[in-house]
């Protein structure tokens, strides 16, 4: 998941999520009759078809929530909606082959750090108009930094969110380990893990797979650093900075002091969340979205109060800051019919449903008085506590060519960790490549 | 060139079959082609095949890697010309070269154990009974049949760092027998596939375990050619093995072997989807070869079609100056 989407739910909210999934279902039947006559769409697309995209598994409250939501929209216009779930690691090379000519999408949900790159590639159309009326002013326009390109809006935030560390509260009850307050505090508790449950357990595990920035991020970030600062109109590598470094160390030393397996240097939030739900993982950063799939791989065994987060916390203690993150939802530029598929964007953004899709899907909704509401739960602090402190990866359209393709930092990780080059030739190296990919037109 | 179904059809007094030999070739000049052009109406329709699916993607490349081509231009935008560009761009990058020496690397290593091992099974198949022989044929010929992304998910299980039969079956051996082995005596959680060097060590041995069956069976097919005679003198004049296949067995096999190091170099230069599934995709770049670069380029977002095809061009030159530098060494030794 590239995209660091708010979770609002623990493992005891998710139960009560669901819960409310359940009785709003009831809900959609009264609100979806006076939205259809305000629309005036009507019968107009009947017979029509939209591909929709969603990212992610489709686990049961996701499936739930998605069904909800085509419902209302077939009913609302008559056309028929076709739902496709495609997996965060997959979702560059779907939307590449999708713009190349391949099947697409009409409407698409998307990261909000992936709106640029896929907007310079002409593969997202302007929706400018929905944002300024209905349900969607009412969105804090600051929400809109990586979706409005030269004054045109080209996605419409669904759902913000944060990540915190999921942990086995059974192991920690087990094992007598307090929830850690500062970054000394997570090694030796993952140490402990590791003692009592097996040396193949990854005590917290190290990601370096397509979505590693969001661990190193947050611990680079910790100590004062960045990635790269644009001065002027240019990229400058930060990579090299003492405090930027000091956050790779610890990063690094995930493996180099144990605490993961060095097996598993390219494993990304997905292949985690499976070793978890197998119980070869003590703790790992993530949020509320992976809950379902993890009840589901361990066969039902892992839910509920066996799990449990708290905000990642940084060397000199307080959470660290997290990722800025959340998804969107954006027209695909080859829609075969524009019309429909804004129409599905507007009634998926509005109010009701935008609220639906954060809370039961483990994000923060993006309508300030649905998060207002929700953050006064007090099961939502370490999210809210990373939130509060949320910062954004390099805004450019070539970043995702670092982050994830070319994998810049994951493979001066590896290099590190194997041995062939110390931290700062390996920073040093990252930090070239970063500003020529940055930098490049 | 002796036409023999145009003259049957042309010609109203066909000579009878047995003396058509004797008879003199005649113009075809009722089927309206003349002689010379029939072969090659013949072969007019493999050609077109050949052209639309071989030579016109490859023209297309070499196209390409002479311009910019991302997703704006697969959409209809005009694509740019660039020169030499994206090739100044991969010869500097260094990430070309250590894909190139991973590649040719990997094929000498591959190549040659695979030659080595094939013809030696396939020489001691051809002193098994017809049974027995057949009934290994099958079995080794089942490694052969299996699809390479299988090959790889089979052998990523086998050296899988926590649950691998091959660290398990190296922490079984004496421990005094692997630390003079090997140096060590603990094989827990050894990640093989990290490393480049280990990574090529377990992609070798995959590629020489599906293709020596081919390699085995190609060699006992040429034996069956050899009369026995010939080794029946050497064994009367009493030549030991080896030196009976030095001087008996390989020079006269030396044909099959010839097209079979050829297919091997063509096979192994080109080996991707092993190596991708070994991998974990194309995320460690010490580990790419030339055809994961030119992938990774061309097609991981964004796709930058240009160089990646400008790889593939090296790529497929180099390949064709080592088959051709073969072959002709294989053409001069014939003549000599």
């Amino acid at each position: 998941m590239k995209i660091m989407k708010i979770a609002v739910t623990t493992a005891t909210t998710a139960a009560l999520a669901l819960g409310l999934a359940a009785c709003g279902s009831s809900e959609p039947a009264e609100t979806a009759t006076p939205k259809a006559d305000s629309s005036a769409a009507g019968p107009k697309f009947a017979g029509e078809t939209l591909t929709m995209w969603r990212l992610g598994d489709s686990n049961p409250a996701a499936q739930k929530y998605t069904d909800a939501l085509v419902a209302a929209f077939e009913q609302q216009t008559g056309a028929k909606v076709k739902v496709e779930w495609i997996p965060w690691p997959q979702v560059n090379d779907k939307f590449t082959a999708a713009a190349a000519g391949g099947a697409g999408p009409d409407v698409t949900e998307i990261g909000n750090d992936q709106v640029p790159l896929w907007q310079s590639q002409d593969a997202l159309h302007p929706i400018t108009p929905i944002v300024g009326a209905g349900d969607q002013a009412q969105i804090p326009k600051n929400l809109f930094g990586l979706e409005t390109i030269d004054n045109e809006v080209y996605a419409v935030p669904w759902g913000a969110g944060s990540r915190a560390v999921l942990y086995r509260k059974d192991w920690f009850a087990d094992l007598g380990i307090e929830i850690p307050k500062t970054w000394d505090e997570v090694v030796a508790a993952a140490k402990k893990i590791q003692a009592e449950k097996g040396k193949d357990v990854d005590g917290f595990a190290f990601n370096g797979g397509s979505d590693a920035n969001h661990l190193l991020a947050a611990l680079a970030w910790s100590e004062g650093g960045e990635y790269a600062v644009k001065e002027g109109d240019k990229w400058v590598g930060k990579l090299t900075d003492p405090a930027f470094k000091n956050g790779f160390t610890t990063y690094t030393g995930l493996v180099t002091e144990g605490l993961s397996g060095k097996s598993r240097l390219t494993q990304n939030t997905v292949d985690i969340r499976r070793r978890f739900a197998n119980d070869k993982v003590g703790m790992y950063l993530t949020a509320g979205w992976d809950l379902p799939g993890i009840e589901e791989d361990s066969k039902g065994k892992l839910k509920g109060d066996k799990l449990g987060f708290f905000a990642l916390p940084a060397k000199a203690g307080g959470a660290t800051p997290s990722f800025f993150g959340g998804n969107d939802i954006a027209v695909w530029n080859d829609a075969k019919n524009k019309e429909l598929a804004t129409e599905f964007v507007k009634l998926a953004t509005s109010k009701e449903w935008a609220t639906r899709y954060a809370t039961e899907g483990g994000l923060l909704p993006v309508y300030p008085d649905a998060l207002a509401k929700l953050s006064e739960d007090p099961a939502q602090a370490p999210f809210a506590e990373a939130f509060a402190k949320a910062k954004a990866l390099p805004a450019d359209p070539n970043w995702t060519e670092a982050g994830e393709t070319k994998a810049v930092l994951q493979n001066a990780a590896r290099s590190v960790i194997e041995g062939k080059a110390s931290i700062d030739e390996a920073l040093a190296k990252a930090n070239g490549e970063l500003e020529s990919i940055l930098n490049q037109q | 060139m002796t036409n023999t179904s145009t003259v049957a059809r042309g010609g109203g007094a066909s000579p009878a079959p047995g003396r058509r030999r004797q008879s003199p070739p005649r113009p075809a000049k009722a089927s309206g082609l003349p002689a010379w052009v029939v072969p090659y109406v013949l072969l007019v329709p493999g050609l077109l095949v050949i052209a639309a699916l071989l030579l016109y993607p490859l023209f297309q490349m070499i196209v390409m890697s002479f311009q910019k081509v991302g997703l704006r231009q697969i959409r209809g935008v005009p694509a740019e010309w660039v020169g030499w560009d994206n090739y100044t761009q991969v010869f500097g990058n260094e990430i070309f070269w250590s894909s190139l020496r991973n590649t040719v690397g990997f094929a000498v290593v591959t190549v040659s154990l695979t030659l080595v091992l094939g013809t030696a099974v396939g020489t001691l198949l051809n002193r098994l009974s017809t049974r027995m022989s057949t009934f290994v044929v099958v079995g080794i010929m089942s490694a052969w049949a299996v699809p390479p992304v299988a090959q790889g998910v089979i052998w990523r299980w086998l050296f899988d760092a926590d649950a691998g039969m091959i660290n398990w079956g190296l922490n079984l051996l004496p421990d005094w027998f692997s630390r003079l082995l090997f140096g060590r005596a603990d094989w827990t959680g050894e990640p093989w596939l990290n490393d480049a060097l280990s990574t090529y060590l377990v992609l070798v041995i995959t590629v020489v375990w599906a293709s020596f069956p081919f390699i085995a069976v190609s060699v006992l097919a040429g034996l069956k050619g050899i009369p026995s005679e010939l080794y029946e003198a050497a064994r009367v004049d009493g030549s030991s093995a080896w030196r009976t296949f030095r001087k008996i067995t390989f020079p006269l096999l030396k044909p099959v072997f010839a097209v079979l190091t050829i297919l091997s170099i063509i096979w192994n230069f080109k080996v991707f989807s092993q190596l991708y599934v070994l991998m974990n995709g194309p995320t460690n770049r010490e580990a790419f070869n030339l055809s994961m670069f030119s992938f990774a380029e061309a097609f991981r977002s964004p796709p930058k079609m240009g160089t990646g095809a400008a790889i593939a061009v090296v790529l497929t030159l180099l390949l064709l100056v080592v088959t051709s530098l073969y072959v002709r060494q294989i053409v001069k030794t014939e003549e000599m």
